[in-house]
């Protein structure tokens, strides 16, 4: 049982649902109520790391973080390591892939509002930012709720991205689905075996949380 | 519902009252970036060195290949092992390692054969080859010759016996030696050539049996390391340790051959 | 006082025009699509589209030209929904005090209280709004709407998906609450009779463009066109020609019998007019019975349908141009006429109740 890596998936999952749970509510909420040309496209994108081959995925983080690129080269000047192959790398990618799978159940939620309830709050004399705090997000609270779960479930299990942008590096970026792969490899499948039956557990019991507050 | 996932919140907080800690810009703490023959070896010397000196590594496997594909777009290690010569004296050309580095072993190749398989493990490959013919033989295993010394290896010992033009279309291709050797061991493959340093290990054992190959079939697995561009003080000592004899004396046990100049 | 000028071109073509006075009833009234809503909403500041000047009390709340626009929020308008939009993850208190934002922290738990009282959900407070019924909601909502003494109280199809108990109810409460309010108050419907029942003042539209605007009996007595009549659902109306006129009448020709009309000095001979006369105005004479002074357009009509409807009879009666007029009579004065159908009797058009229309040129789709 890799503990290290277990800890490093679940602080990787935590960090992205973080980063995720401000970017992707007023991102899903703009999103619902607005309209323009083209919004379709910008829709499809962000569903893109859903269809994407994480290999794809990795590829492309690569060549904007890796040491060759502006990005890493400035990261590694300022922090004296690259930001590829490192945790605060992966909470990039993670945050990355994971747009769609916290956006898609949040933006559903907001567009489930009425829109004359919505308007009802300007009418009301409640300022769009207010309104946003006492009447949208209680309202779309479930649907958020489920975008931070199925968030970090996906987080603990990804692992074609996390390979090719972390490296595997013990204690920095071999995640848990890493480590098994990693005994697998090394044929301890008793190992194996145990950390996959965790993950199992914890993928059951997010779903089912997710699905019971879909329930509501 | 609040109340729920307050507590869930929580609970993942205490799960971690050691935020997380940055990078082993400790330099204390070298990263070891080594080949995925020389695992088992090279976490026995490890905890050696640890008992030893007090110094703790931190070790990554891989192909020799890959490692040193992360290594020239800056993953962060400190020592590269590699299966072969060629991969170290790339990075010495392209300026990530500070010199040309020195063999701390030779690999051999063995011939597996797991368990129920209908096929002989036999110094000559005679076996293997009617198998070819018979049917007997579906999928062959070996490490891609693209990123894994060992899979180098193992193309030229099959093009010695004249097999490799009839093997190619049935192997399997593993993207390490050790995955390699994980496909023939789990019985996805019915043989296959892989390191005879994984082919000793107790799991692999109980999984079926080897023979070792003659050396004269494949162009000496000089296996290389080197110490890196960003390697300091505790990559050196580590660089040091691996060339005496106490860690030298556990490449031997593993089944590699030392004392190359 | 709301004065508004919009104009828009998509989605909904708009051209209207409409005033409000201080403690004046309002009524928008036209077909599904013909912009009532979107001008409700617009002058509420929640559409973005129509352009032009609306002016509250003298606040410009929007004015295109000068880029002049105060965001919904901002405007003091109170509103009801079609669909009551109560916040439904709040009880019945917290909807109203949701809107007491602007007033002083001491003051807004008493107001919400005087105003759910005022709306008679006294002892509902604490109900969440899945619980209530529509008419509860309603009441709620127009709680919410007033509880921050708005400048304006618009209120967007109140009644339509109201059963008819429910909706006198409601025409109380609106009436009551009007007394104690000084606001211009604007409602949408699509009911004639419910705004000739309410308001006190009538705007009348249809593709967007304000046709006509008065008092219900204005416009329902009145209407300046054709097509107006049609959208008030004239039972009568007729295709005439304008022969002369005199000091007292206007004199047309309807598909070749004559009539005397309402006097219209403005409109010269030879002009093709439209004309209507309600049912009211048709009155059954008796040659027998009444004294035939002061009788005007006296001509038999044959009788074709008769339909009874409370007291009353609405009989339709086939004119001896062919034409056909419906006239509406008590069931008392049927009984003693013996009316029935395919009997000849006589009718008498009251002309000063006959109102002409210059005939529009044929209006494009």
């Amino acid at each position: 049982m890799d503990w290290e890596a277990l800890r490093l998936s679940l602080l990787l999952a935590l960090a992205t649902s973080v980063v995720l749970l401000p970017l992707g509510t007023m991102t899903a909420r703009a999103l619902a109520w607005s309209r323009f040309r083209g919004k379709w496209l910008l829709e499809a994108a962000l569903t893109l790391p859903l269809v994407l081959p994480p290999t794809v995925l990795g590829y492309y983080l690569l060549v904007a973080m890796g040491a060759a690129s502006p990005l890493g080269a400035f990261y590694e000047r300022v922090f004296g390591h690259p930001l590829a192959f490192s945790f605060e790398g992966l909470i990039v990618a993670s945050v990355i892939f994971n747009i769609p799978f916290a956006l898609i159940p949040m933006q559903r939620a907001f567009e489930a509002i009425p829109l004359e309830v919505h308007q009802a709050a300007l009418t009301c004399g409640i300022s769009p930012l207010r309104s946003f705090f006492k009447v949208e997000l209680p309202l779309a609270w479930p649907g958020v709720l489920s975008g931070m779960v199925m968030t970090a479930a996906h987080t603990v299990g990804e692992f074609g991205v996390v390979l090719m942008v972390g490296g595997a590096i013990p204690g920095e970026t071999k995640t848990i689905a890493i480590s098994i792969y990693d005994r697998v490899q090394a044929f301890d499948m008793q190992a194996a075996g145990m950390m996959s039956a965790m993950l199992l557990v914890i993928s059951l019991f997010a779903l089912g949380f997710t699905t019971r507050m879909g329930r509501r | 519902m609040m109340c729920l996932t307050r507590r869930l919140f929580l609970t993942l907080l205490l799960l971690f009252p050691s935020v997380y800690t940055p990078a082993a810009a400790a330099q204390d703490v070298p990263t070891v970036a080594a080949a995925a023959s020389i695992q088992y070896a090279l976490e026995e010397i490890a905890a050696a060195y640890e008992r030893d000196t007090g110094a703790k590594v931190r070790l990554v496997f891989g192909s020799s290949g890959n490692l040193s594909r992360q290594i020239v777009q800056g993953a962060p290690f400190h020592l590269f092992m590699s299966a072969d010569e060629h991969f170290v004296y790339d990075l010495r050309k392209r300026g990530a390692a500070v010199d040309e580095g020195v063999v701390y072993a030779v690999g051999r190749v063995a011939l597996f054969v797991p368990k129920g398989s209908a096929i002989e493990a036999d110094a000559q490959l005679a076996d293997l080859a009617r198998a070819i013919d018979d049917g007997r033989l579906r999928k062959f295993a070996m490490a891609n010759p693209e990123h894994a010394p060992y899979g180098v290896a193992a193309q030229e010992v099959l093009e010695h016996k004249g097999l490799w033009t009839e093997l190619r279309g049935r192997t399997v291709m593993g993207e390490s030696i050790s995955q390699a050797a994980q496909y023939v061991a789990s019985g996805s493959a019915q043989a296959g050539l892989i390191a005879l340093s994984l082919a000793t290990q107790p799991n692999f054992r109980r999984a079926g049996s080897y023979v070792l190959l003659p050396e004269a079939w494949h162009t000496p697995l000089r296996q290389r390391m080197v110490v890196l561009k960003r390697g300091g003080e505790s990559a050196r000592n580590f660089y040091d340790y691996l060339q005496q004899p106490a860690a030298q004396a556990i490449f031997k046990k593993h089944g590699f051959e030392t004392g190359e100049p | 006082m709301l004065e508004l000028r919009l104009a828009q071109q998509s989605p909904i073509p708009l051209d209207a025009q409409i005033r409000c006075e201080t403690g004046e009833l309002l009524a928008l009234v036209g077909p599904s699509g013909s912009g009532k809503s979107t001008i409700l909403k617009t002058i509420a500041g929640l559409m973005r589209g129509p352009v032009g000047r609306i002016v509250v009390n003298g606040d410009v709340w929007l004015d295109s030209a000068s880029g002049a626009h105060v965001p919904a929020h901002r405007r003091r308008v109170g509103f009801v929904f079609q669909s009551y939009a109560l916040f439904p993850h709040m009880t019945v208190l917290e909807n109203v005090l949701a809107a007491c934002d602007a007033l002083r922290e001491e003051d807004r738990l008493a107001q919400a209280y005087k105003w759910i009282e005022a709306v008679r959900m006294k002892g509902l407070e604490d109900a969440r709004p899945a619980r209530l019924s529509g008419g509860q909601q309603q009441r709620v909502a127009l709680a919410r709407a007033l509880v921050r003494e708005p400048q304006l109280l618009l209120l967007d199809e109140p009644f339509s998906a109201v059963d008819q108990l429910t909706r006198e109810r409601l025409y109380e409460e609106l009436a009551e609450l009007r007394s104690r309010l000084s606001i211009p108050v604007v409602f949408v419907t699509h009911s004639l009779p419910e705004a000739q029942m309410l308001a006190d003042r009538m705007v009348v539209l249809h593709h967007g463009r304000t046709l006509q605007s008065g008092t219900p009996d204005e416009i329902f007595l009145r209407p300046r066109t054709a097509e107006i009549a049609r959208l008030v659902a004239h039972k009568n109306l007729g295709e005439a020609v304008v022969l002369g006129h005199d000091d007292r009448y206007t004199h047309v020709d309807w598909q070749g019998m004559q009539l005397a009309a309402a006097a219209c000095p403005d409109l010269p001979p030879g002009t093709r007019v439209n004309w209507l006369i309600p049912p009211l105005d048709v009155r059954l004479v008796d040659m027998r019975f009444d004294d035939y002074t002061g009788r005007e357009n006296i001509h038999c009509a044959e009788v074709e349908s008769m339909v009874p409807l409370g007291g009353q009879v609405t009989v339709r009666v086939r004119m001896p141009n062919g034409q056909r007029l419906t006239l509406t009579a008590t069931a008392h004065i049927v009984r003693k006429r013996a009316v029935e159908v395919g009997r000849v009797v006589d009718v008498s058009l009251l002309a000063e109740s006959i109102h002409l229309m210059p005939r529009e040129p044929e209006a494009a789709g």
